[in-house]
């Protein structure tokens, strides 16, 4: 049993697919490859003018002057033929490259009834990507593929004969002489043409007309040229114009994210990191690979972590091209720990933590870790952890943390200290803002560490003093300074 | 009742009966293991603004972050700080009790409100502190009033208490204010913190909610 995945004109749907502006208006696809150029495809409302395929551009362009005439683009069609490759390897590993927008599938190996559960899922997902395709299945590749052809938009073929014979001559696609020879004959359909004897068509007609013959009765049959799945998950386009604004480049991501997870899935995998390069208009490259919190195959999660970056992001230029690269990776899986704490939304959770990070910076927010150090101020800031462990209960300190918390000023404030000649103990502050008689002090307590390095080498004396309110005192080689409250 | 309040209240039943989802009920509390508040409250609101007001300087507001990272390590629960002044100190910390801390570390109000914005809507959260004690009063009093009705409606959505600590009476939407002004002497420097935590004089000045244990 085969299948075939088919996107009409699809040289033009893959180019409207990337192109928002031209949404329901008259366009065409003109082959300049051929003298005069001619028309390839058009859309609906091109028709609707009187525009057909054939026509040369100044034919079209007199029945409809606000068509809009473009030429296929190569990084397009190579965009939304991988999504449709995925698609198609998401029914069956099986997969036939037959022809520009139409992939053959063996499907052999679903039972009949998840057949056409299978192609439509298969369907929406194209739709999804901004592909209209269609769908047919059928015992031969021939035959699905002219399931496909004619089909809105799924087709299972149950009886060849009655599929086949009311179908025109035109779908086994005759050779032009044979073609007039038929009409000469009065012949219009498949029907009619192998309602004739085949042997008496084949002495007349030829081997074309028996080849003929055996398409329009579906006897054709061939194995498949079999693809391999593509090893890389990425999406690129180079743009003819250049994005100075956000949403056409989110739009253009979106197509590509949707596409890249259809292949994830296909191959079960999951995005661990997105590699986004985006080209600029004075042709500099700007690439960043953002890391997910967890891997994921939800288009969602991955599109919300580019539009998070890329609102915060302010380039020199415009953007004339971007590529999007996913590392993939096989999802481990582990079952938590009954107690332990995870994070509700982990996505939502990283989300958050970047568009604060494009706020206030990304090195001042996270965990803190101290660092094994007794220098004043010593700590990382490390991303938080997805899990809180518990805590062995009750809390049991050998040494519980003593006192009152510092509230440390960044930087230390720098103070006139007027000492004791007798006790050598503070006895009265002045700083820019304040002033006051030192009423309880305690200290002095020395501290010094690092001295094995001359550049980081730190010593210090410090005292807990009261006026106004209770301040640690730190005297330095640079001065004395309030290193904070207490508070 | 003046005629204006008893229009006003029967509105607001009028509402409550119309659109029971709007009203949402006192969705628990958070104990913070200092007697003074939660004898007086149960704890710190779910779903809801809390502003301690800190008048004076050493009233022991670091005091009482501290003690709430203490009890949220324990149960365990996520914390986010947003230190308006970037005062936090982590070496005055156990190593344990800052595992479970999201530290934002703004240079000005300014900048800490619309972290405030984000972080009051996200549902990973158990607590949210916005520090602003060390913040300059005239520039709080620049923070408009909706600012902080915003932040309260973000916050009913979610699961989370959020508390605001100020110099002064700012938050004109918070569902509770507590207020410690009774300055520490320097003799509690050599006290274990636990026990400095539970003697913290925490006075409640308004409550708007009836909160409920859970």
């Amino acid at each position: 049993m085969f299948a075939v995945l088919h996107v009409a004109d699809f040289a033009l749907q893959a180019l409207l697919r990337t192109e928002t502006a031209l949404r329901g208006r008259p366009v065409a696809l003109l082959d300049s490859s051929t003298r005069p150029p001619h028309l390839l495809a058009c859309t609906d409302s091109a028709r609707a003018c009187g525009v057909h395929p054939g026509q040369t551009s100044s034919q079209a362009l007199s029945r409809c002057a606000s068509l809009r005439i473009l030429t296929p683009r190569d990084d397009a069609e190579t965009d939304a033929n991988s999504g449709l490759l995925a698609a198609a390897f998401g029914i069956s590993p099986f997969v036939e490259a037959t022809a520009p927008g139409v992939y053959s599938l063996q499907i052999d190996g679903l039972t009949a009834r998840r057949r056409e559960p299978a192609l439509r899922e298969a369907l929406d997902r194209l739709t999804a990507l901004g592909l209209h395709a269609t769908a047919g299945a059928g015992p031969t590749p021939l035959l699905a593929l002219y399931a496909a052809r004619h089909a809105s938009p799924l087709l299972l073929i149950g009886s060849e004969r009655a599929f086949l014979a009311p179908l025109p001559l035109a779908a086994a696609d005759p050779p032009r002489e044979l073609a007039a020879i038929l009409a000469g004959w009065g012949l219009r359909t498949l029907g009619d043409l192998t309602d004739l004897p085949k042997a008496s068509v084949a002495q007349r007609l030829g081997p074309a007309g028996l080849a003929l013959w055996e398409r329009a009765a579906g006897e054709v049959t061939r194995p498949l040229h079999l693809l391999v799945p593509p090893p890389a998950f990425s999406a690129s386009m180079d743009c003819d114009y250049e994005m100075e604004t956000l949403e056409p480049l989110l739009f253009l991501l979106r197509r590509f994210v949707d596409r890249l997870v259809i292949e994830l899935q296909t191959a079960s995998l999951a995005a661990a990191e997105l590699t986004l390069s985006l080209k600029l208009a004075d042709e500099t490259m700007l690439a960043r690979t953002l890391r997910l919190p967890e891997p994921s195959t939800h288009a969602e999660v991955l599109f919300n972590t580019l539009q998070t970056y890329l609102e915060s992001l302010r380039t020199s230029t415009a953007v004339t091209g971007l590529q999007l690269d996913l590392t993939p990776i096989r999802v481990a899986t582990r079952q938590q720990g009954l107690f332990d704490r995870a994070l509700r939304d982990t996505h939502r959770f990283a989300e958050t933590l970047a568009r604060i990070a494009a706020l206030v910076g990304s090195d001042r927010i996270g965990t803190p870790v101290l660092k094994d150090t007794h220098r004043p101020d010593a700590f990382t800031l490390t991303a938080p952890s997805s899990e809180i462990a518990p805590t062995n209960e009750p809390r049991a300190f050998v040494h519980p943390p003593q006192g009152l918390v510092l509230r440390r000023y960044r930087p230390p404030l720098p103070v006139l200290v007027e000492f004791s000649s007798d006790t050598r103990l503070p006895i009265y502050v002045r700083t820019a803002q304040s002033e006051g008689t030192v009423r309880e002090v305690r200290g002095p307590w020395l501290a010094s560490g690092d001295w094995w390095q001359q550049d980081q080498a730190w010593t210090r004396e410090e005292w807990d003093i009261e006026t106004n309110a209770l301040y640690r005192l730190i005297r330095t080689p640079q001065g004395c300074f309030l290193e904070g409250e207490y508070d | 009742m003046p005629p204006a309040a008893a229009s006003l209240s029967s509105l607001r039943q009028l509402l409550a009966t119309r659109f029971p989802q709007a009203s949402r009920p006192a969705g628990g509390v958070l104990p913070t293991g200092i007697p003074s508040v939660d004898d007086a409250t149960g704890g710190l609101p779910r779903h809801a603004l809390t502003e301690l007001v800190c008048a004076g300087a050493s009233t022991g507001s670091q005091l009482f972050i501290a003690q709430l990272l203490a009890v949220t390590r324990a149960l365990p629960a996520r914390v986010a700080l947003i230190d308006g002044a970037d005062q936090f100190d982590p070496q005055s910390f156990p190593e344990t009790d800052l595992s479970h801390l999201l530290w934002v570390r703004c240079r000005t109000p300014a900048d800490a409100m619309p972290v405030a914005d984000l972080l009051a809507r996200e549902a990973n959260l158990d607590l949210v502190l916005l520090d602003f004690v060390s913040c300059p009063l005239p520039g709080l009093r620049r923070i408009a009033a909706a600012t902080w009705y915003r932040l309260q409606r973000a916050a009913e959505q979610t699961d989370l208490a959020f508390v605001v600590l100020t110099p002064a009476t700012l938050v004109s939407s918070a569902q509770l204010r507590l207020q410690i002004d009774r300055a520490l002497p320097l003799s509690a420097l050599s006290v274990d913190r636990p026990h400095l935590a539970v003697d913290l004089d925490v006075s409640r000045q308004r409550q708007r909610l009836s909160v409920a244990n859970g």
